[in-house]
């Protein structure tokens, strides 16, 4: 939906997350007292290995688990304490389409605006108008299971902005398409996410892919530690070569490498 | 399961022509056999001529199928909304589907002739003897097909659904329901078999109407052909109740076709 309050900062103090394992009763730190913030209309871009958090740190954005400690903050709200305070205020791109089988493409993208109660014209037609956006105008009526891998991703992606949200997640959301769908994708996905002025939080294992899409990079390192956080416009483009290398060292050392910390 | 749907694939299109050929075959096999009874030392009355059995359909009175037809398909609905209750209770709560599911593998393992005889030592009225037995058998089978499918809707699809921050009944309602759809049709099948099966079997004991009823009157009368027309004619309906469900649910699951 279109918000006529301006969006706030989300704010991430001291949070953590412990899960205890079932087979063992061992206690598992995820994300150990993370601390950051994120400022409206940002695009974020959150890079780490596997195990590192970033999946738990999703979760706890979206609101579908709360910190053991800590928290996150939207204009003094958690997504997870008040939860439905943020329906159609989040929406959610997730790796794999997840799209609701027995729907067509249309019905597929205008879910949420169903859930938020819009009448059925309403709905069809601003599904349509991001599906057009998406180049799948013409699919309106397909099912998931007749289009390809990269259209079934475009429809989740029109999902997540048909409500117009202040806040945007994408997990891991181009890693499984073909290099081409990928970058097209993250490209339109990036234009649309700056049209709305959503904040948007891509979560990534693709150093690639975060340069190209972030205002920031935030380089989590066990735990969910902030190892770095970027600023890439303070890189310029001949330099993006030497900031990958830089962050891979990083993630491999899990120590921040010394040209991240200079600028 | 993929037996299944070839079963009922087969059911619920036209006869193919494999069918029709064995179904004639058993028929001439028959004629055959009735013809050579005298010389085999059988009864004629065991191994009646299909012109007999035909005659017998004559005598096939409506008002019967109508009641049996009535029974079931009463029983299956008070099974179908008893048993997605009880699912969806054992869904919501852990506990109660703890101490829920040990009990409905029991009522499971009861054979049918128990619980007939249960029904006729515990209440007078015929009517409600045949329903107890009828959603006795065929509850469960609700209640475990929509639980089973309830469990199979993915973590993925519920956190998806979730995200968006539905209401609860939305959430199953938009989720939920047409998840469970497909287990659903399933288990209105194999009750349906499992109904038409089991309501003869109760009819048997003191009804005074219904199929179970004449086929209790042809067995007094030792007419096979009488048995055999009222069998047919249960066969029939069942064949024509699964083509209903078989259309019904490809309607409603176009999508996976």
């Amino acid at each position: 939906m279109a918000h006529m309050i301006e969006p706030a900062p989300i704010l991430v103090s001291g949070l953590r997350k412990v899960f205890r394992q079932v087979a063992t009763g061992q206690d598992i730190v995820a994300i150990d007292r993370l601390d950051i913030r994120f400022e409206p209309h940002e695009i974020i871009a959150i890079v780490g290995q596997t195990g590192c958090g970033k999946s738990t740190f999703f979760d706890l954005m979206i609101g579908l688990q709360s910190p053991t400690a800590g928290s996150i903050s939207v204009g003094g709200k958690t997504p997870y304490g008040n939860f439905d305070d943020f329906r159609g205020r989040i929406a959610t791109v997730f790796q794999q389409d997840r799209l609701l089988p027995w729907r067509s493409a249309l019905d597929n993208a205008r879910l949420p605006l169903e859930l938020l109660g819009l009448s059925e014209d309403d709905q069809k037609k601003r599904a349509l108008v991001w599906l057009e956006r998406l180049r799948l105008q013409n699919f309106a009526g397909a099912y998931p299971h007749e289009l390809s891998g990269g259209m079934r991703q475009r429809i989740a992606i029109a999902r997540a902005f048909v409500v117009q949200p202040q806040i945007l997640l994408a997990d891991e959301a181009f890693g499984h398409l073909d290099e081409v769908t990928a970058r097209e994708l993250r490209e339109t996905f990036v234009a649309m996410a700056r049209e709305t002025g959503a904040t948007a939080i891509l979560i990534t294992h693709q150093l690639e892919e975060a340069i190209a899409v972030g205002d920031r990079i935030i380089v989590f390192g066990k735990a969910a530690s902030v190892l770095a956080d970027i600023r890439v416009a303070n890189w310029p483009s001949s330099e993006h070569a030497a900031l990958r290398d830089a962050i891979q060292v990083t993630l491999h050392g899990n120590e921040t490498h010394p040209r991240l910390k200079a600028i | 399961m993929s037996h299944e749907e070839g079963r009922y694939s087969v059911l619920g299109g036209a006869f193919p022509r494999e069918t029709i050929v064995s179904i004639v075959l058993f028929f001439i096999a028959w004629e055959l056999l009735s013809l050579a009874a005298p010389w085999l030392g059988i009864p004629p009355f065991a191994v009646p001529s299909l012109f007999r059995i035909a005659q017998s359909f004559t005598k096939i009175t409506p008002i019967d199928v109508l009641v049996t037809l009535l029974r079931v398909l009463g029983a299956l609905v008070v099974s179908f909304i008893l048993g997605v209750m009880i699912a969806i209770g054992m869904y919501l709560s852990g506990s109660l589907e703890r101490y829920l599911r040990p009990l409905i593998r029991i009522l499971m393992a009861v054979p049918v002739v128990s619980w007939i005889l249960f029904a006729v030592l515990w209440f007078r009225g015929v009517e409600f003897r045949i329903l107890f037995v009828l959603v006795v058998v065929c509850a469960p089978v609700f209640v475990v097909d929509t639980l089973d499918s309830m469990r199979d809707v993915s973590r993925e699809l519920r956190d998806m659904m979730r995200s968006f921050r539905p209401t609860s009944f939305q959430f199953f309602r938009k989720l939920m329901l047409p998840a469970i759809l497909p287990g659903i049709f399933t288990s209105w099948k194999i009750a349906l078999s499992l109904a038409i099966r089991v309501v003869t079997i109760a009819e048997l004991v003191g009804a005074v109407t219904g199929i179970g009823h004449q086929l209790s009157v042809a067995q007094e009368l030792f007419s096979v052909a009488d048995v055999f027309a009222w069998t047919l004619v249960l066969v029939v309906l069942l064949f024509l109740l699964e083509g209903i469900i078989v259309r019904v649910e490809g309607r409603m699951l176009r999508w996976r076709t």
